[in-house]
Parts: C-alpha cells; structure tokens; sequence
C-alpha cells in the first residue's frame, strides 16, 4: 500500500510535467502556458519529494532518547526536502518575473495570445 | 586547504547588487561603488589559494577526527564517511583564470554602461553584478543542486538585463527566453534529482565516488535519463540548437554593454556544464559523441544564420552563439589537448565577444540604428574605434597574432591528434565564413559611403568605451603572443577529465 502510494505520486509527478510540457508549448494564452510552466516545476519538486519518502521512516531530527544508530537506520533522508524548499523559492521567482512580463505585454498588445505578442516581434 | 576568500568571489557581487539596488537618484554614489566593487573582481582570485571551501565547516567525516570518533559502524564503514555533507566550493587554476577573465569582462562592461548612460541606474548595476555572480558560483561548486539555483539567478539576470535596456521587443525578448527557461530549468532539476535518487547524493565528486566504487550500476538507465535532461538544460544555458535563435535573440535586445557581459556568463555557464557532465559521464563515450554533434551543429546553423542577418547585433550574436560550437568541440574531443584547447577558446571567446559588442555599440551609441541597410560611412567618423573594431574581428576570425589564433590551432591540433581531421577542415572553413561575414558586415557600416538619410549625433564616444576596447585589444595580443599563461593553468583541469 505504501509503495503504491509512492508509485501514485511518482505517476502525479510525471503527470504534471507531461501536462505542463504540453501546455507551454501548444496553448496559446499565455496565462495558461504560464500555469503549464509552473506545473513542470511544481511535478519536478514533487518528484524530488516522493524520492526522499522513506517508508516506516522517522523525522530527519535527533531527539534526546534515541540513539545514533536507530536514528541513522530509520530516519528519512533530509537533503531532499531541502532542495525542494529552494525550489520552490526559485519557481516563485520566475513566475513573478513571468506574470510581470504579461501584464506589460498585455497592456502594450491588448492581446493575451502569444501567437499575436510574440509573433508580432520583427528581428 | 580552507581559504576564506574563496566564498568572498560569489559574496561581494551580490552584496554590493543588493546594496546599489536600493540607492536611487544617487548617481555618483553608485557610478563611484560599482566602480570600485567591479575593480575588486577580478582581483579576488588573484589573491585567492587553490583548495575546497565547506559552507559551515561540514568538511567529510573522514577528514574531522573529533566527530568521527564514537560513530556507529553503519556510518563510519560506508561510503557516508567520506561524503560531503555541506556545500563545497572548489578553486584551481582553471576556475582562477576563468573567473578572473569574467571579473575582468563584467568590470569593463560595467564601466562602460556608466559612462555611456547619462543616468546610472542602480538597479541595471545590480543586474550586471547578479549575472557575475552567479556565473563565478556555477564556477566554484562542486554541489550539482547548487548548480541548478545559480543557473537560475544568472538566467534571471540575463533577462533583467535585457528587460531594462529599453530595446524594441526586448520584452517579447526576454518572456519567450523565461518561457524557454522554465521548461529547461525544471527538466535539469529533473535530471539532478535522477541523480540524487540514484547515488544520494548531490555533491559532484561524491556522484562520481559512487559511480566509479561500484556503489551505484553505471549503466543503469536512470542515469542515461539524467545525462539526457541534464544535457537538455545545458544547451539551454549555452544557447546550442535548438536555443540558438532565441540567445541571439537575447544578445540582440540588450544594451552592448549588457549583452558583452550576457555572453561572457554564457560560455563560462556553458564551460561549467559542459564540465561537469564530462566529470560525471564521460564514461559513457556516446556523451562526447554527443556534445560534438551538438556543438558542430551550432557552428553550422549559427554562422549560417549570420550570414543572412540585416541587424549587426544579431550578426554578433549568431557568430558569438557559433564561436560557442569551437569550445564544445574542444570539451567533445575528450583529449587533454582538446579540452585545455576548448578551455582556451571559451577564455579567447569571453573577451573577444565583449570586445565586439562594446566595439559595435559605439555605431549604436552614434546613430541608434542597428539596421545594416541604413548604414554606412562611420569609418571616417571616428577612424580609431572602427580599427579596434576591425581588430576585434580579426580575433574572433582566428588571425594570428591575436588569441583566437591560438585556441584554434590548438582545436585543430587536437582534431589530428584525436583521429578526426575532419573536424579540423569544418573548423578552418566555418572560421573563414566567420571572417567573411564579419568584414560584409564592417563593410557596410564602417567603409561603403554615408547614406544620405543616416543622422549621426553629436555625441563624443565616452573615454571609457575607448579604453575598453584598448584594453580587450591588450589582452588579446597578450593571449596570442603568450597563450601558455591561460593554457599552463587550463591544463590540470583538462588532464584531470581525461
């Protein structure tokens, strides 16, 4: 049953940036490509999250009654949630960054249709 | 070997970006301290000793006796012992030269963005710093997920860059490159987690520890998966195919300060990479195979592209996007003399790439027309700049006895010595295209007569655009006439990938 759930969120992951892949690239409003991105993101932190799931497992935090052995032999592995909170930071950041681009361009090409705004650029 | 001022090369740029970011409307206050900090760049390494660094002092266990001692065998007698449990910034020779190449790159760029705008702007001084930054980082670590976040800050500032430039369509610009990003950033995120799932572990040299001691299958599929992602985010971060049209895109919508310093972030992001999956991969021969294709292809398609181009910065950032094919190359062929060849071109490619679009700029700075149709005659207005502008061609096209000269011989060098003439012939072609493209192009803005229609202003080029391009000129001659400064310290890193 365990397994099965991990297999589950290992199936989500892959999922959403399967989805995410599809929707930057073939939809045309740029809000929803832009939610197309953040599900890439958002399937890889999840990714990473279900990697360091460790079943029967115990929080990565040393107590004063146990021991260091049954602490090393049962507790999860840390760093995976760690990488993940960064991440996250970062995917805000880019998504900021992202939305703040739309709304100039979008006021600029009354349009929200990347075929229409980035279409438009002459080089 | 623990030395201090090995994190102060990452940590001053970012500080000093944070502090200029909130001075607005103090002009002098912020053209005086991004002089000064952008000064000290390139100096750092320079004083910096060669070792590792350990954020938090988390040195591996085996190297700290006092903890070690009393530990259960369950950590002690595997490989826990020797990995490395914080992040570790490591600093030899090669990343010595390269960052002081970046330093002394984002020192003139900068220098020359507060001379040439009338208002310094604290927030585009911060972007700059943000950018060299991140790309000294992605130089120093040894920690792949480290990597990835600085990967992301420099892409970030690139896009900042170009954003505040003010350019026609650098917004379009720069969201098709974040859109672009967002899906290459996560798919390396991807990659590094396949990694981390397979080896538990982020740190480069502990990834390898396990490949190489058996502790992990080395092939085994997930990590051909990883390869595979991680390449992917690669070439995004390089701007190889399929992302070579956007980089130059990207080159071409920011200031020609600001895209000399985008490009040198570029090839040492792409040095790094290309680096680090050598370390971890090359193992597997299809990975050299694969990133000479790659870097081949760039080649042919970008100075192609060059070509056909009627906006001179679009030409430069075709021909800088296909300068980066000599350095994969380099990397590809795998050898000690084709890596410290590929090593060499990425230092030679970092500056004469500056030098170019600093040099070009000055035609903008007079005319505010890029469009080569309508250009002409700005030889006779100021002759001195277009000859150090023809002299930074000559570079970029390999005439000796300028520094391209040097890597390139040494590139084609090593294509014999590694069995592949072949390469070596596409190389010596693809450098004469470059050269023709570059003279139509110098052609036309600088020797063909003035078009009657052509308004250029006033304005004196700034001195320090002049002493710039003099002082790109320098190292340029330097490097060509004594390559083994760069090559005798590129050659232990070279050595130790192959």
């Amino acid at each position: 049953m365990i397994i099965s759930a991990q297999l589950f969120s290992f199936f989500t992951a892959g999922s959403l940036v399967i989805i995410g892949i599809f929707a930057a690239l073939f939809l045309d409003n740029l809000i929803k490509k832009i939610i197309g991105l953040a599900f890439i993101g958002d399937g890889a932190n999840l990714f990473i999250i279900t990697m360091g799931y460790k079943p029967g497992g115990i929080v990565y935090i040393f107590l004063p009654n146990m021991t260091i052995s049954n602490f090393a032999q049962n507790a999860s592995y840390p760093l995976p949630f760690a990488l993940v909170l960064t991440s996250i930071v970062i995917g805000a950041s880019t998504l900021a960054v992202m939305l703040g681009l739309v709304i100039v361009l979008n006021k600029r090409h009354d349009s929200l249709s990347a075929s229409k705004i980035l279409g438009d650029e002459s080089d | 070997m623990m030395d201090s001022l090995m994190p102060l090369m990452v940590i001053i740029p970012i500080a000093s970006a944070l502090f200029l970011n909130l001075l607005h409307d103090k002009d002098r206050t912020i053209k005086i301290l991004a002089i000064v900090t952008a000064l000290v760049l390139p100096i750092i390494p320079l004083l910096t000793g060669y070792g590792s660094h350990y954020f938090g002092g988390y040195a591996p266990l085996s190297q700290n006796s006092v903890i070690a001692q009393g530990l259960p065998a369950i950590i002690t007698s595997t490989q826990l012992f020797v990995f490395h449990p914080g992040i570790v910034y490591v600093f030899g020779s090669a990343q010595k030269v390269m960052i002081f190449v970046l330093g002394i790159v984002a020192f003139f760029a900068i220098f020359t963005a507060l001379n040439e705008t009338k208002k310094p702007s604290g927030v585009y001084t911060y972007l700059m710093f943000m950018g060299t930054a991140a790309a000294t980082a992605i130089l120093l670590s040894d920690d792949i997920f480290n990597f990835y976040v600085f990967f992301e800050i420099a892409a970030l500032a690139q896009i900042g860059i170009v954003i505040a430039s003010n350019v026609k369509n650098n917004y379009e610009t720069a969201l098709k490159y974040i859109i672009l990003g967002n899906i290459a950033g996560p798919l390396l995120l991807l990659g590094i987690a396949l990694l981390l799932g397979v080896t538990g572990n982020v740190n480069i040299t502990d990834i390898i520890y396990s490949i190489k001691n058996g502790y992990v299958n080395p092939q085994n599929p997930v990590l051909l998966m990883a390869l595979a992602l991680i390449t992917f985010g690669w070439l995004y971060g390089s701007g190889l195919p399929p992302f070579h049209t956007i980089k130059s895109a990207l080159y071409s919508k920011a200031l020609p300060h600001g895209a000399a310093l985008i490009q040198a972030i570029t090839v040492f992001i792409m040095v790094a990479l290309g680096v680090m999956i050598l370390r971890i991969f090359s193992y597997l021969s299809f990975s050299k195979m694969a990133i000479i294709a790659v870097s081949l292809l760039a080649l042919v398609l970008s100075i192609t592209m060059a070509i056909v181009q009627t906006d001179f910065k679009r030409t430069l950032g075709y021909l800088a996007v296909g300068e980066l094919g000599y350095i994969g190359i380099g990397l590809g062929l795998g050898t000690t003399l084709g890596i410290t060849a590929g090593l060499f071109q990425a230092i030679n490619e970092a500056i004469i790439t500056a030098f170019l679009f600093i040099g070009f700029g000055t035609v903008l700075y007079k005319t505010r027309i890029s469009d080569t149709r309508k250009l002409g005659g700005m030889m006779f207005e100021n002759p001195r700049v277009a000859l150090l502008v023809l002299l930074a061609g000559l570079a970029m096209a390999g005439v000796p006895p300028l520094n391209a000269f040097q890597s390139k011989l040494m590139l084609i060098q090593a294509s014999v010595q590694a069995g592949v003439p072949e390469l070596g012939i596409i190389m010596i072609l693809l450098s004469i295209v470059t050269f023709m493209t570059f003279m139509r192009a110098f052609y036309i803005i600088y020797m063909r007569p003035k078009p009657a229609e052509l308004e250029i202003h006033d304005y004196k080029i700034p001195k320090a655009t002049i002493i710039s391009l003099v002082a790109f000129l320098i190292i340029c001659l330097t490097l060509g006439l004594f390559p083994q400064i760069a090559t005798s310290n590129l050659q232990t890193l070279a050595s130790s990938l192959v």
